[in-house]
């Protein structure tokens, strides 16, 4: 789930120019592209959660707070030793902390360096209430989901657009018995049928992700795969097959390929992962470490993995975050700019991101 | 405000203890909305800054009514009222009316969220607008709201009173809490009835409430045909006799 973007905080001397986040309505088009691929669909019956979809639209500009995780983050990848097999990272904490926005700093970093970007934002709306359903042609066991596949691909062609003519396929493959795509052909092409065929979309999806797997190892480009709410690829579904029993995550086609792309035996990039107790399914809501929610079998598929822990503000952090939304006046109430306001604010958010966002909503 | 006492005897007027309203009390009827606290109670006091005034800074008055409270009797303060800085009560109020089945939850959070409304719609066009404009365009979302209701109130309502067998609507000047009232009243109403079955009250409210505060829409029309009847049976007026 989006939550607001705060401010740009220059955290000590640590920072050189390049991180600073600071973007406006037009540019950086692919951080735009990503915050809107965050967004759920526009559904005018949404309203249990206040529309909270455009930063850019109520401010004029996109910002993040730029925070301790984040930065550890991109110091480990900035060491990063790319002959090693890729190094996974799982970002967790309690709810509304900050895991998803420090995911997306990670993302945006990774862009500005042009790597190539594999990013999910939201793994649960795989395994939720998905409308079509098809039997994989591919393989008889497992499900296609073209609504998810095709909207999955739109975001990664416009988030990639460059490396997709660089990128050469290895290997031939057959859509059906009157269109093939040949070896040697730009994956731009795979992207595309799988965008005007709906019914091979996910099968694209599993052919891209397997050629950039394979080639990252060549060096041609740095890959970064990015996935939000990665517990739901081991959790439980609430699909149904056509005798109404719930279907396994491993049945899914989605599922399967990117579980294949966070294995780490590939080398040449970096996997970071975000978990997620908000959209998940079955999970106690107090859920917040790794072990709880992504279970036995998940935890054993991630192991090694870096935790990486995100928590509330520190008391700098909320002064800072304070201190924005007085700058861009989002903060109208005359009492909230005293010292009373800001004590109660403290008092009643704890230093939680996300609650001192919706508190600050109204006020 | 003194609280009328307890239980009144029937066929007793409460004419001793003050009107509540304007609406004259036929004999053999009792006072409705009462309390069950007997006079001597106090209303708490929620005011953090009154017992942060340091001992000498207090007025003999003050000090008197200080030692006063040790001993008298003080009402529960009501769940809905905190001490809190942010808190409003003519918010308060409108949340209560809003409610439905007791559920304060339910319509605080509609309250915010239209308050969410009212603040994004202002901020987009804010940023859409030029210079000048943008010094016109006010994106408190209180003040939008205070003014809003202030601008429904009627100065001027109709009461039916009973004459020669027969009821007569009679021009008659409003209290003040009567035209608050009337003003929430009419915009939750027009809120819920007269919109699509399938916006959502947030929206509803947020849209009424700035089209109120720039002093066009279907509640200030309202207030506008109070007073047009009000004017046209200026003839009955004399039929008050308070």
């Amino acid at each position: 789930m989006l939550k607001r973007v705060t401010r740009l905080v220059p955290r000590a001397c640590q920072l050189d120019p390049g991180h600073f986040l600071h973007g406006g309505p037009q540019a950086p088009q692919s951080l735009a592209a990503r915050l809107d691929d965050q967004v759920p669909d526009e559904n005018p019956r949404a309203g249990s959660h206040p529309s909270e979809d455009d930063p850019v639209r109520t401010f004029n500009e996109a910002c993040l707070m730029v925070r301790r995780p984040a930065l550890e983050l991109l110091r480990h990848l900035d060491d990063t030793n790319f002959a090693h097999p890729a190094v996974r990272y799982v970002l967790y904490g309690e709810k509304g902390t900050g895991k998803t926005l420090s995911l997306c700093h990670v993302v945006h970093f990774c862009a500005k360096r042009d790597w190539l970007i594999v990013h999910v934002p939201d793994a649960h709306l795989w395994v939720k209430s998905s409308r079509g359903l098809l039997r994989s042609a591919y393989s008889r066991r497992r499900f296609d989901q073209p609504v998810e596949a095709a909207n999955w691909l739109k975001s990664f062609k416009t988030a990639n657009e460059r490396f997709l003519s660089q990128i050469k396929i290895q290997e031939t493959y057959m859509w059906n018995k009157r269109e093939s795509t040949e070896k040697g052909r730009p994956l731009g092409e795979v992207v595309e049928q799988g965008l005007t065929r709906v019914k091979n979309a996910t099968d694209a999806v599993g052919i891209v992700l397997k050629e950039l797997k394979s080639q990252s190892c060549s060096g041609a480009f740095r890959l970064l795969v990015a996935v939000d709410g990665v517990n739901a690829l081991w959790g439980r579904t609430t699909l149904k097959r056509e005798d109404k029993s719930l279907m396994a995550p491993e049945e899914l086609a989605l599922v399967h390929s990117l579980r294949k792309m966070v294995r780490n035996d590939w080398h040449g990039g970096a996997v970071v992962l975000a978990l997620s107790q908000t959209g998940s399914l079955f999970t106690p809501r107090m859920a917040c470490l790794p072990q709880e929610l992504l279970g036995k079998e998940g935890f054993d598929a991630l192991d090694p993995f870096v935790p990486i822990l995100v928590s509330n503000y520190s008391p700098e952090e909320f002064e800072s975050c304070i201190q924005y939304y007085l700058e861009n006046s989002w903060l109208q109430h005359e009492k909230a700019h005293t010292e009373e306001g800001k004590k109660e604010l403290l008092f009643l958010s704890d230093a939680n991101p996300g609650q001192l966002e919706r508190l600050c909503a109204y006020l | 405000m003194a609280a009328p006492a307890g239980k009144v005897a029937r066929g007793w007027s409460v004419l001793a203890l003050g009107l509540r309203s304007a609406v004259p009390r036929l004999p053999g009827l009792t006072q409705v909305r009462w309390s069950r606290y007997s006079p001597e109670y106090r209303d708490p006091q929620t005011d953090k800054e009154y017992y942060r005034k340091p001992l000498a800074e207090l007025t003999e008055e003050e000090k008197c009514e200080q030692e006063l409270r040790k001993t008298q009797l003080i009402k529960a303060a009501p769940a809905a009222k905190t001490s809190s800085v942010f808190e409003d009560p003519v918010i308060s109020k409108f949340i209560n009316m809003m409610m439905k089945g007791g559920n304060k939850v339910l319509a605080r959070s509609l309250m915010t969220q239209t308050l969410e409304a009212v603040k994004r719609k202002q901020f987009e066009k804010y940023h859409a607008a030029s210079a000048e404009e943008q010094a016109t365009i006010e994106r408190n979302p209180y003040t939008i709201f205070h003014q809003a209701l202030k601008n429904c109130e009627p100065v001027i309502g109709l009461v039916p009173i009973l004459r020669g067998g027969h009821f007569y609507q009679v021009p008659v000047p409003l209290p003040a809490r009567r035209r608050r009232f009337l003003a929430m009243k009419w915009m939750i109403t027009e809120c819920r009835e007269k919109k699509h079955r399938r916006t959502l009250m947030p929206e509803k409210l947020s849209h009424e409430l700035l089209e109120a505060f720039h002093n066009q829409g279907p509640v200030i029309k309202k207030k506008h045909d109070m007073h047009k009847m009000a004017e046209a049976n200026r003839a009955l007026a004399h039929y008050r006799w308070w």
